[in-house]
């Protein structure tokens, strides 16, 4: 038998639970450590106008990976969220600047058929890629050339501007400093912390994401449970893309360019395992600061625009390689 | 062996209008674009459909690409065109070097080629033998416009950032140079430059950053509005009522802008007629017209609120 | 505490001397004090239960671990097996019971993996390598494999035997088996062990490695049993027995592993008919029939390949079926998937259980609920409490070795494993419980106890189906056996017709009919 039977009969010492806690504890400690190095290096950092920046800066990142964390813990990636946004934001501003509708109506609408927006691309991502068993990697691959060219299709290739102002201040207001967006993240955050941890759902999503055949083997039905993943990551492309809009009063077709790779990363510095199973969402939302904090504090210390992107490159590497070692460790 | 070629241009490329089989003695213009789902360029071309059917005396082929950087598309619908055997190409290159080789090939068939909006490289035309002129408007005067515009409000010793387009795009490029030159004619402080890859949401964010790293920020230039429009919604989100914007393209977002004050000015370079004016250019020289030379400057516009 | 000296007759020269070896994993103790010798050209069995340190054993001297403490002396000289390919330059080679072979790769380019022949340009020679690989399975007596297939068309037996093949081209002095027997058919092992007994007339030292006893006192000439990191004693194969082999390795004596001896209380309501299923077109056309009463044991015998599994993952709903119908109760099921099944009361213990049956990354808790979260959730939510509550329940009536209900599945040793995916399926009480392999990687005191768990169940009243390799676990737990070759049942027995012979010419098709049956 393998080496681990040899260590057999002796308790683990670290558990699940603590050992995820561990693995945050981790990348919590690599985000203190960036924060203070750029609150000792630059004048603003800690300021109270720049917390405010970063906590906006980060939250369309921060909602995409939330709906990203779902599809990779399920060993699936979505790589059409970027383009998704895009077709989602550009759907609702088309709702938004209908004539002949109150203010009220109009936001409501938007909001809706945008999210629908979302809902749609994820559930055709779900459903081709969990009927077939195909790689999700070429199925939303797919899906991001449709919805980027659903999205200039729709909009005709032009920006789509001259919101309801109540809609904008959504966008801008701020309660003690923090941004309304960033707390509707939080909240995202926090409500996939509790589906995933309290719920028959979450507990499943985990097991499909370790041993798919197991989980079919015991009777449930892993089919739907995929489509639910990517549903939900469909679902927050649509809300990243109301958010966009509410932030920057335009709709553009061609927004959210690569973001799905930022939204992947966020994930993946986040400690979740890109084949699936292990991570956890508060990883992913320290994940989402590393990666918000670095653009900010490489910006304030006056690095160039292309050392910036180095780096951002390096720190992702490096969190695959710990991750590596995290999985080697969880495994003896 | 051309047959895949044609294949590939109409794979690669979207094949806007085909008619070949509709214009006898009609002079037939071919019209190579950059990525249409850029909204600039997207214009352009509804308003060369719209000047074809105003002149109604050439046909025009149309052929764009998917994105910014697609230029081997374009090669493909240059050389599609040649075997079509088209009387002139009009093309807004996507990459200054690459598309040399092509154009070159396609004069050698004896097609009038006009390039617009973005020139070819003059170095590698040298090499290539190959004279050509350019129809296009001045990115780098036109960034000079804007420019010149906040520093006369702002004042010599005025405190600037610039936000750039793609670094390594020739127009993102020009339109810097055109803003350094105005920091040194107007005696500016340039604080910072950063590229924001023309997008809104990352000029929105790597301006408010900018902006908490020098407060004292005075003054933005931004190399297009939808740059621009970010900057602006970072101001708003700061309260800062003081900052001065300028951007450039004139696109429908800004108008209002440019109106209630929240930016002081873009440029216009009337991108819609520009495709038109180079066909009819193309046209004149077809009709056994002189041929161009040099650089034949397109109208350049600033935008203010007056 | 120290083992006690064994007085090794030393008539041939000592091979290799093994002197006190200690290796500890953090707090782990996996050598504590491991003292082994190997004489040139024996067949010498290192048996024990899982984790008394056999294949950390292997691993200091294959190279893969640096002992901590104590002496290796290879040929009278200091032997420091650094890294695996100095161990292997020393002569040691190792077939893991985990296969490396690479699936997707001719078996010639398998054997040939470490040291590709090239041709005077570089390139690869593929005509030598072909013959390499030709003369390497000849060694063996492998001549009916085809160099060129690839490894993923051989069955697990084949496969076994080509990591051996790779490991004997090279000078090996000392060949260490892994489990080499644990996937294998009772005709694959005694072809396995003409192989063995040619090595050993060449001259190659075998170490084996085997959870079975009969397959150790039938090749080996000396047995050495560890427990708990420590050799507890070294014998000449004919001065011990298996009672005693076992005695040692469990440190007690053990119960439970005779035939039965009385019947169960078999009702005579049948539980479960099955009638002329078929899983693809191509099958025999007349299918599997059969009848499943309250209470009984079941057991289907029959070579690998025979069908035996894949009638259970049809009536599982694991594989789709073609036609044939299953009566549960009386009522007709219609079984397209595992959860129809699950729904009218089966359970599937598979063949494969890392890669079928465990979550091994999961909790162990959550393992156990895996099949019946409606049992410990609310509309969605779940109750933790009822979950752990359900687990220790389970772990304390399945007798289940662990340290905490919230360790993974992958802290367990397999025999503790296999009750886990025992307790998922009990936690639903089942009505019928099917088996693949049901102690396939289990040491003997595990066995011995889901041996006792399975009977209990029978006791209770759960029929169950156990599709098993080996012949004595059959004999042991079976009420009536089944016999399969090529997808059909050739046979059926009664435990007083239970002998090897019988069941294996039925196996092998030779003979047909049913013997001794009552129905």
């Amino acid at each position: 038998m393998s080496s681990t039977d040899d260590l057999s009969g002796v308790p683990k010492q670290n558990a699940f639970s603590v050992r995820a806690i561990i693995n945050n504890a981790g990348i919590g400690l690599a985000l203190l450590v960036l924060i203070l190095f750029f609150a000792v290096t630059t004048e603003h950092f800690l300021s109270p106008n720049n917390i405010t920046n970063i906590l906006t800066q980060i939250t369309i990142n921060l909602i995409l990976a939330v709906g990203m964390t779902f599809v990779i813990l399920i060993g699936g990636i979505d790589l059409s969220v970027g383009s998704v946004m895009a077709f989602a934001a550009v759907v609702a501003g088309k709702a938004i600047t209908l004539p002949g509708l109150g203010t009220t109506e109009l936001i409501l609408l938007a909001c809706l058929a945008g999210l629908l927006a979302g809902l749609v691309c994820g559930i055709l991502n779900g459903v081709l890629s969990a009927y077939w068993s195909l790689p999700s990697f070429i199925i939303t691959l797919g899906m991001l050339n449709i919805a980027r060219g659903a999205a200039l299709q729709v909009s005709d290739a032009q920006t789509i501007y001259s919101f309801p102002f109540a809609f904008e201040e959504f966008g801008s207001k701020l309660i003690y400093g923090v941004p309304v967006v960033f707390l509707l993240g939080l909240a995202l955050v926090a409500i996939a912390w509790f589906v995933l941890n309290r719920t028959v759902f979450g507990r499943l999503i985990y097991g499909i994401g370790n041993n798919e055949e197991a989980v079919r083997l015991a009777g449930h039905p892993v089919f739907w449970y995929k489509v639910a993943a990517f549903t939900i990551c469909g679902l927050t492309a649509g809300i990243a893309a109301i958010v966009y809009m509410a932030r920057l009063s335009i709709a553009s077709p061609i927004a959210g360019i690569g973001f799905e790779l930022n939204a992947i990363a966020a994930v993946i510095i986040g400690g979740t395992s890109l084949s699936g199973g292990r991570g956890s969402v508060i990883g992913t939302l320290l994940g989402a600061f590393i990666i918000g904090v670095l653009a900010n504090g490489l910006i304030l210390i006056g690095l160039s625009d292309f050392m910036r992107q180095m780096i951002t490159g390096v720190v992702i590497i490096i969190a695959v390689v710990l991750d590596h070692y995290r999985a080697k460790f969880s495994a003896t | 062996m051309k047959l895949m070629k044609i294949a590939a241009a109409a794979a690669t490329g979207i094949l806007l209008s085909s008619g070949l089989a509709a214009a006898e003695d009609k002079p037939k213009v071919g019209l190579v674009m950059k990525s249409l789902a850029n909204e600039f360029f997207q214009n352009m071309l509804v308003g060369a459909e719209e000047h074809e059917a105003a002149r109604g005396d050439y046909e025009l082929l149309a052929v764009g690409m998917q994105n910014e950087t697609d230029f081997e598309s374009q090669i493909n619908a240059v050389e599609n065109f040649i075997t079509q055997g088209v009387d002139a190409i009009v093309i807004a290159p996507a990459d200054s070097r690459a598309m040399v080789r092509p154009v070159k090939k396609a004069m050698e068939a004896g097609i009038v080629v006009v390039n617009f909006d973005v020139a070819l490289d003059e170095e590698a035309k040298k090499q290539q033998g190959l004279e050509l002129a350019f129809v296009g408007p001045d990115n780098r005067g036109g960034a000079k416009l804007a420019g010149d515009a906040l520093g006369k409000k702002l004042g010599e010793g005025g405190k600037v950032v610039i936000i750039e387009g793609n670094p390594g795009a020739d127009n993102a490029t020009q339109r810097r140079l055109g803003f350094e030159d105005s920091v040194a004619e107007h005696g500016l402080e340039l604080l910072d430059s950063r590229t924001a890859h023309w997008e809104t949401e990352e000029a929105n964010q790597v301006f408010s950053t900018m902006l908490t790293a020098h407060p004292d920020i005075q003054g933005v230039m931004a190399a297009n509005d939808s740059m621009a429009v970010g900057v602006v919604k970072a101001l708003e989100a700061a309260g800062r009522d003081d900052i001065i914007v300028v951007g450039f393209d004139n696109i429908p977002a800004v108008v209002p802008m440019v109106e209630d004050g929240r930016m002081l000015a873009t440029v216009d370079q009337f991108g819609q007629q520009m495709a038109a004016n180079a066909i009819d250019l193309a046209l004149e020289v077809v009709d056994g017209g002189p041929a161009l030379e040099g650089w034949v400057k397109t109208p350049i516009e600033l935008v203010t609120a007056e | 505490m120290s083992s006690q000296p064994n007085p090794i007759v030393t008539e041939a020269p000592l091979l290799l001397d093994v002197q006190n070896l200690r290796k500890s994993f953090g707090g782990v103790h996996a050598l504590d004090g491991v003292s082994f010798s190997l004489k040139a050209g024996e067949v010498h069995a290192l048996v024990g239960e899982n984790g008394a340190g056999k294949s950390t054993l292997i691993k200091v001297l294959s190279g893969v671990h640096a002992h901590d403490d104590g002496t290796l002396t290879l040929d009278g000289a200091p032997f420091q097996p650094s890294d695996p390919h100095f161990a292997k330059a020393a002569g040691i080679q190792v077939v893991h019971q985990e296969f490396n072979l690479l699936n997707d790769l001719s078996v010639a380019e398998n054997i040939s993996i470490e040291a590709f022949p090239r041709t005077r340009f570089g390139l690869l020679d593929r005509t030598a390598m072909r013959e390499r690989a030709r003369a390497a399975l000849d060694a063996i007596g492998l001549r009916d494999v085809d160099v060129n297939a690839p490894v993923a068309s051989l069955g697990i037996a084949h496969r076994q035997l080509i990591e051996i093949a790779r490991a004997l081209q090279s000078e090996s002095r000392i060949l260490i088996l892994d489990e080499p027997t644990a996937t294998l058919t009772e005709r694959e092992t005694s072809r396995l062990f003409d192989i063995i007994a040619g090595i050993k007339a060449k001259g190659v030292t075998v170490v084996f490695v085997s959870h079975h006893l009969n397959e150790v006192f039938a090749i080996s000439d000396r047995v050495t049993v560890l427990r708990n990191g420590q050799t507890i004693v070294t014998q000449d194969i004919e001065e011990t027995s298996p009672d005693g082999v076992v005695a040692h390795m469990v440190g007690r004596a053990l119960a439970g592993t005779a035939p039965k001896a009385f019947a169960d209380p078999i009702g005579d309501d049948v539980v479960l008919s099955v009638n002329a299923l078929r899983l693809t077109p191509s099958l025999p056309a007349e299918g599997i029939s059969f009848d499943l009463r309250r209470g009984e044991i079941l057991g289907i015998a029959g070579l690998v390949g025979a069908g035996r599994t894949e009638v259970l993952r049809g009536l599982f709903g694991a594989d789709p079926v073609h036609s044939g119908t299953v009566t549960l109760d009386g009522r007709t099921l219609k079984i397209n998937q595992p959860r129809d099944a699950i729904a009218a009361g089966i359970g599937f213990v598979t063949e494969d259980r890392k890669d079928e049956g465990l979550i091994l990354g999961m909790e162990i808790a959550a393992n156990i609920s895996l099949a019946s979260l409606r049992d410990v959730s609310l509309r969605g939510l779940l109750n933790f409490a009822r979950e752990r509550r359900l687990a220790r329940q389970s772990g304390a009536q399945l007798t289940l070795k662990y340290g905490k209900v919230s360790d993974p599945a992958s802290s367990l040793s397999g025999g503790n494993q296999q009750k886990v995916v025992l307790a998922k399926w009990l936690a639903r009480t089942p009505k019928v419980l099917l088996l693949d392999e049901p102690t396939r990687g289990v040491d003997v005191g595990a066995k011995a106890e889901i041996y006792g768990i399975l009977k209990d169940l029978a006791a209770q009243g759960v029929s169950m189906i156990v599709v098993s390799s080996e012949l004595p676990e059959l004999i042991t737990l079976a009420d009536r056996m089944l016999v399969m070759c090529e997808n059909r049942i050739q046979g059926e027995l009664l435990p007083d017709h239970y002998d090897q012979e019988t069941i294996l010419k039925l196996a092998y098709g030779q003979t047909g009919g049913v013997e001794g049956s009552t129905s």
